[in-house]
């Protein structure tokens, strides 16, 4: 086979962003060995951050980074998704709506002012969304950043055509394998119990408590939240300040919008 | 009686000649009261008095996550090859408590179909315990589950004789070890002073729930419908802390991960906890277990009246690291104690 036949043969992989700080295709231009091993696999035909070229054809795979804040992102991202056979989300931002999401705790026209001043009219924004509600998703790699593992084990399910399962546990579980020792036990609230793992406790294994970037399990132990808050003394307020960091958008969450 | 004796400032030498033979692991102070097993080289290293380790030496013989198979489907045929990358290992410092945690596991793994990835392991381990002379704390209830004196269980035993320990020595594998090592046997003096220790032991530790443990597996099938079980499951988080931690728990799950190639791959088992919700759900959506009721009363379960049924032991070794670990504060005595009071 030639090598021209080789390429024609990868799947086209189109990377985009949206409303983020774009860390997470940084993640991935930082990936070492691994890029070298995907790009063995795929075809980048779009990566802003690390190329020029743009492809007009149809994706096999469309990796979105960032959510939906204005009426320009909704229309852009209901092209791609209509251009594109595969669609996954990734960083917190465009699983979850992540850090943009603090802006739906305030009045939109109140945020606007605050931030484009007395003629904030001029600048269109929206109620921040993840993709999801906004066209459908595939393959969800959550994180902020996203934990590099995760997406080439995602890139590998969906070159395979096979699920990815985010896990529907907190991430005290991946925590407590790593045998680190509790947050708690060192007199910090960590939002590890109520969050989902996927990322081998990340930020726990470094020194850091978990800030709920990748989103709350399904069914968070409500309960229980005031039993742990009762233990360890601390404030529900602080609590519910840290989740609304990452965890705003939650609204309509229905994959594909309403 | 084969007891022999190690004097205290000895023990540097002892760990350091044995970790130039094998990997030498013992627990080591973490911060904020945790400990942890973790490779030592001498004994400055090492907290002699410890309480109960994060992860229970369990993790040596069945890892956190271990690769079982590596596989190729690339070729008309796929192959693929067993892996079992057990090096020798000590386990210095164990506590009665854990010992009986292993003894539980080695049942459970030499049950037909044979587990060996865990034999294998287990071959390879020298397990030095080491006896606890006052509880270590309030959440342990070792006396309860008798798991409190040495029965068997490891290769060395060391109890603390204040400037010296005295060294049980159990199997051929050990005999062997003393020898090469040069220990002192013990003299009459030093069998006395090991009595008066267990006498000590005799007179603090007490059954902590007020109960004959003999009654505990019907105390439990009269109460598996108990209000008990609604309590605790209305604190529980689901995190899987109590069962992560737990000497005797030993379910996993196994996945088949492909690499980049999309060719090769392995098979990796993990730890898995029958705490978690997908834990119990089955192709189609039904769970088994959906309430966090349903999963606490089955890790107690499985605990104190299944594995009676099934192996005539408890499978509490009464560590007391499910109550220590636990976001909410179930506590493993308070629950023992109002089924107890239900059931009188």
């Amino acid at each position: 086979m030639t090598n021209a036949s080789k390429t024609a043969t990868k799947p086209k992989v189109a990377f985009f962003d949206f409303a983020c700080c774009e860390g997470c295709q940084l993640q991935v231009a930082n990936l070492g060995e691994s890029l070298l091993d995907i790009l063995g696999a795929i075809d980048v035909v779009e990566f802003r951050e690390v190329m020029s070229e743009k492809w007009d054809k149809d994706y096999d795979v469309a990796i979105i980074e960032g959510s939906i804040t204005d009426h320009h992102a909704e229309e852009r991202i209901k092209k791609i998704r209509a251009r594109s056979r595969v669609l996954i989300a990734y960083g917190a931002c465009a699983c979850i709506g992540g850090v943009n999401g603090m802006k739906n705790s305030f009045e939109l026209d109140e945020i606007r002012r605050c931030v484009y001043g007395k003629d904030f009219k001029l600048f269109d924004s929206v109620k921040t969304r993840p993709v999801h509600q906004v066209v459908k998703v595939d393959y969800f790699v959550n994180g902020c950043p996203i934990y590099p593992p995760e997406l080439v084990e995602v890139l590998k399910c969906a070159l395979r055509g096979l699920p990815y399962t985010v896990p529907d546990n907190p991430v005290c579980v991946e925590c407590k394998l790593n045998e680190n020792v509790c947050m708690y036990d060192r007199g910090v609230s960590c939002l590890g119990p109520w969050t989902k793992a996927g990322c081998n406790s990340w930020c726990v294994n470094n020194g850091n408590i978990c800030y709920g970037c990748r989103g709350e399990v399904k069914n968070p132990a409500k309960n229980a939240a005031s039993d742990v808050i009762g233990k360890y003394k601390l404030s529900a307020g602080l609590i519910k300040n840290k989740f609304e960091m990452y965890n705003k958008c939650k609204e309509g969450d229905i994959n594909g919008g309403k | 009686m084969n007891y022999h004796i190690l004097k205290k400032d000895e023990l540097d030498g002892f760990i350091k000649k044995l970790s130039g033979k094998m990997k030498v692991v013992a627990p080591v102070a973490r911060g904020a009261g945790n400990f942890a097993f973790q490779e030592v080289s001498g004994a400055s290293e090492i907290a002699l008095k410890y309480i109960p380790t994060i992860l229970p030496p369990k993790k040596y013989f069945m890892p956190q996550r271990e690769t079982m198979l590596e596989f190729d489907i690339s070729g008309a045929k796929p192959s693929d090859t067993a892996v079992v990358d057990a090096g020798e290992t000590a386990v210095f410092g164990v506590h009665t408590c854990d010992l009986a945690g292993i003894q539980c596991l080695n049942m459970v793994f030499s049950e037909r179909p044979r587990d060996y990835n865990y034999l294998r392991r287990k071959d390879k381990i020298l397990l030095i315990g080491l006896e606890c002379g006052d509880y270590c704390d309030e959440y342990a209830s070792c006396a309860l589950v008798n798991s409190h004196m040495p029965s068997g269980g490891y290769d060395l035993f060391f109890t603390d004789l204040g400037d010296r320990f005295i060294i049980h020595v159990h199997t051929q594998k050990a005999e062997e070890l003393v020898e090469e090592m040069g220990l002192a046997k013990a003299v009459p003096a030093d069998m006395t002073a090991l009595e008066k220790v267990r006498a000590h032991k005799r007179s603090v530790f007490k059954k902590e729930v007020n109960v004959d443990p003999r009654k505990l597996p019907a105390i439990f099938a009269a109460g598996a419908d108990s209000k008990v079980w609604k309590d605790v499951g209305a604190r529980c988080v689901s995190c899987g802390n109590c069962t992560n931690v737990c000497p005797s728990c030993y379910c996993f799950d196994m996945a088949d991960t492909m690499n980049l190639d999309l060719k090769t791959g392995v098979r990796t088992r993990t730890w898995d906890s029958c705490q978690l919700e997908p834990f119990a759900q089955v192709a189609g959506g039904e769970n088994f277990r959906k309430e966090r009721s349903e999963r606490q009363r089955h890790r107690y379960f499985r605990k104190f009246k299944y594995s009676v049924d099934k192996f005539y032991r408890f499978f509490c070794t009464g560590c007391g690291r499910c109550t220590r670990t636990c976001m909410a504060d179930i506590s493993l005595k308070e629950t023992l104690t109002s089924l107890v009071k239900e059931n009188v």
